[in-house]
């Protein structure tokens, strides 16, 4: 099983190092690199850092903070995508970039320093993307001299700010990235300790999947000898050949013909394939295609829960919203309130205007879309908001207002 | 394998959004192992023909049988392919020996820029991997350049699931990366599974074999016995030995490979 997973938390509160440590500790490190590192630690008169083995950029080794999203992999009893991201608040754009693919998270936090901004922060907008799976990993208990209640303190309170998002009975894991202790390897300086280390906490993980509705993503329209070929990606479901369908916004109607791949042909498409598809109507890009018996639907206003990572925005402001492969033009109808995204409150009813790193439950008025509740189809139910740039990111909470 | 499927699948999706949303794409193939498993992504994203020219990068210092295998390829495969060379350097003999980081950037990155000022491409697909290097690790799918061909590594676009940011403006373009979340292994085992064809010079003779390729003075050999792909995946399923460990140019010295891709090296 591949399982994508994401270390968040404060800066300084150890994710790179953890990241490192897990590698280092897993042999997953290529020869020469240890050494490499150690000459990089010398020339920039440091000592040397697990963290190195992540932080690439000449500025991150000079700067001692990672500035990137990276992605390292490693085997276990799956195979790990680990995903590091930068604790600085300045860089919360490259944190949820890396967020964004995963399927569990692994917040870290500092024994010493217990609950900074980022940590509610980072728990607060991987809650967001639907991870629902998180483990916290209490570092740095070397300096508390590995003491039982420096775990317990920390622990009362981050379970207390998890338990407000809406997490409920996460497994804390005391350790210290830096020394080794419960990562990889049990440690034998916390005999109190008989949970789960952090390698035995992932290599639980289970994904589901459940059983979905048909949700089809027309990406394009080629022409393939004398045949239009609608290629793009099942999103949810299953497609059957002979199936009747219908596509939305456009609301062309008709059947599969044929399922096609380069050189071969399919009986059925499963969630993820890119395929090609022949059908007795012509939708476009944009298009999403579902069954007669669960259609999807088509709506010009939807409420949802965003986060601005760049500019500003208020209540009027005209941007692109980019759904799957829809483009519309999205108005700022209404923003209802305004939610402090280090705790989650409510903090401003009706405000006028965000700002950068500020999240809202919004009303968005859109042309003709699809999209689905984000807890229902995930795939459809995500979105970014454009203006020049990507500028911010959501989730639908209600696909109408 | 469903992992390779699933590799395929977000490949082909990555491939098309970048064809639907450029006016003008390219991709570049080295004729190596990743960019020729790009080539195929390429033909299966679009039913067999691939709808944009093939770019090939044309030191002079390449391996002949480089040269040969890039052109039995096109023939075969028919695809329009434009090569592309920094004449003016080549003239003047420029070389490995007026310093590593200075070559790479005239006979590569120069020659690169000034195809796309001529061709006007927006956006190139490119077989750059995670796992090879820390550099390549700090990438997105879809990633800008400006008009001077540099990437902004400090200031990267928000790129979420599968949002990938595609606005460009006069004179820039956008690499894309459909190969990102590959490792080595995965793009050995896909060669195999499809049967692609590999470059001769992967395979071991005389305990020796190339491991990544690239020009003749600044790639080396590593030791195996490797002989054939099966055998190949099993040396990789237990190395500890970087991939482009023979490959001068990333580690003359520390964030050489830094300063490169900053210049829009690839």
């Amino acid at each position: 099983m591949d399982i994508n997973v994401v270390i968040i938390g404060h800066v300084d509160h150890g994710k790179s190092t953890l990241i490192g440590r897990l590698l280092y500790d897993s042999a997953s490190i290529t020869e020469g690199r240890v050494e490499e590192i150690q000459r990089l630690a010398e020339e920039y008169k440091k000592r040397f850092e697990f963290a190195y083995f992540l932080d690439s950029f000449d500025d991150e080794l000079k700067e001692e903070r990672t500035i990137d999203t990276t992605g390292v992999m490693f085997k276990g009893k799956n195979l790990y995508s680990v995903t590091d991201v930068p604790g600085h608040k300045e860089f919360i754009k490259n944190m949820l970039t890396g967020a964004s693919h995963a399927d569990v998270a692994v917040l870290v936090v500092s024994a010493e320093e217990g609950i900074q901004e980022q940590t509610g922060r980072h728990a607060f907008l991987v809650n967001m993307l639907g991870i629902k799976q998180l483990f916290v990993m209490i570092n740095k208990m070397d300096i508390m001299d590995y003491k039982e209640k420096a775990f317990k303190d920390t622990k009362k309170k981050v379970s207390q700010l998890l338990t407000s998002f809406g997490y409920h009975n996460v497994v804390f894991i005391p350790g210290s990235a830096m020394e080794g202790d419960n990562i990889y390897k049990r440690s034998e300086r916390m005999p109190w300790y008989r949970g789960q280390i952090l390698i035995e906490a992932l290599d639980s993980v289970q994904l589901k999947r459940e059983a979905k509705p048909l949700r089809f993503v027309v990406q394009d329209i080629y022409r393939v000898d004398s045949d239009n070929v609608i290629a793009g990606r099942v999103e949810s479901g299953t497609l059957h050949r002979g199936e009747e369908v219908i596509f939305y916004p456009s609301g062309a109607k008709g059947k599969i013909i044929k399922i096609v791949v380069f050189g071969g042909e399919l009986e059925k498409a499963e969630s993820g394939d890119s395929i090609g598809i022949i059908a007795t109507c012509e939708p476009r890009r944009g298009d999403i295609c579902g069954t007669m018996d669960n259609p999807p639907a088509t709506t010009t206003e939807f409420k949802g829960e965003a986060v601005l990572l760049e500019d500003s925005l208020k209540a009027g402001d005209v941007v692109e919203l980019r759904c799957s492969t829809q483009r519309v033009s999205c108005r700022i109808k209404e923003i209802l309130e305004k939610i402090d995204s280090e705790t989650g409150a409510v903090i401003e009813q009706h405000p006028k205007r965000l700002i950068q790193h500020e999240a809202a439950i919004i009303i968005f008025a859109t042309g003709p879309i699809v999209v689905e509740k984000f807890s229902d189809i995930p795939e459809l139910g995500r979105f970014v908001l454009v203006r020049d740039k990507n500028i911010g990111a959501g989730v639908v909470l209600e696909t109408s207002a | 394998m469903p992992e390779l499927k699933d590799l395929e699948n977000k490949s082909i999706y990555i491939i098309r959004e970048a064809f639907a949303e450029f006016k003008h794409p390219a991709v570049l193939w080295s004729t190596g192992k990743d960019s020729t498993a790009t080539l195929w992504l390429c033909k299966k994203a679009f039913f067999g023909k691939i709808p944009f020219p093939v770019i090939h990068i044309d030191t002079t210092y390449k391996f002949k049988e480089m040269y040969e295998f890039r052109d039995r390829i096109a023939r075969e495969w028919g695809f329009n392919l434009l090569v592309a060379r920094n004449e003016e350097a080549i003239k003047t003999g420029f070389g490995p020996k007026d310093g590593k980081f200075e070559c790479c950037t005239a006979l590569k990155t120069e020659a690169l820029r000034q195809m796309l000022a001529r061709e006007k491409f927006d956006a190139l697909i490119l077989a750059i991997r995670r796992d090879e290097h820390g550099i390549r690790a700090k990438e997105r799918y879809f990633s800008p350049r400006d008009e001077d061909f540099k990437w902004n590594y400090k200031d990267q676009p928000l790129e979420m699931w599968d949002q990938y940011q595609s606005i460009i403006e006069d004179k820039t373009h956008t690499r894309v990366h459909p190969l990102l979340h590959w490792r080595e292994l995965d793009v050995w085992e896909y060669t195999r599974q499809e049967g692609l064809p590999v470059h001769p010079m992967y395979f071991a003779k005389n305990g020796k074999r190339y491991r990544s390729l690239g020009c003749e003075p600044c790639t080396n050999t590593i030791d195996s016995n490797a002989a054939t792909i099966d055998q190949i995946i099993e040396e990789l399923k237990i190395t500890k030995i970087a991939e482009r460990s023979g490959r001068a140019q990333d580690k003359e010295k520390a964030f050489t490979m830094q300063k490169l891709r900053a210049l829009g090296y690839m």
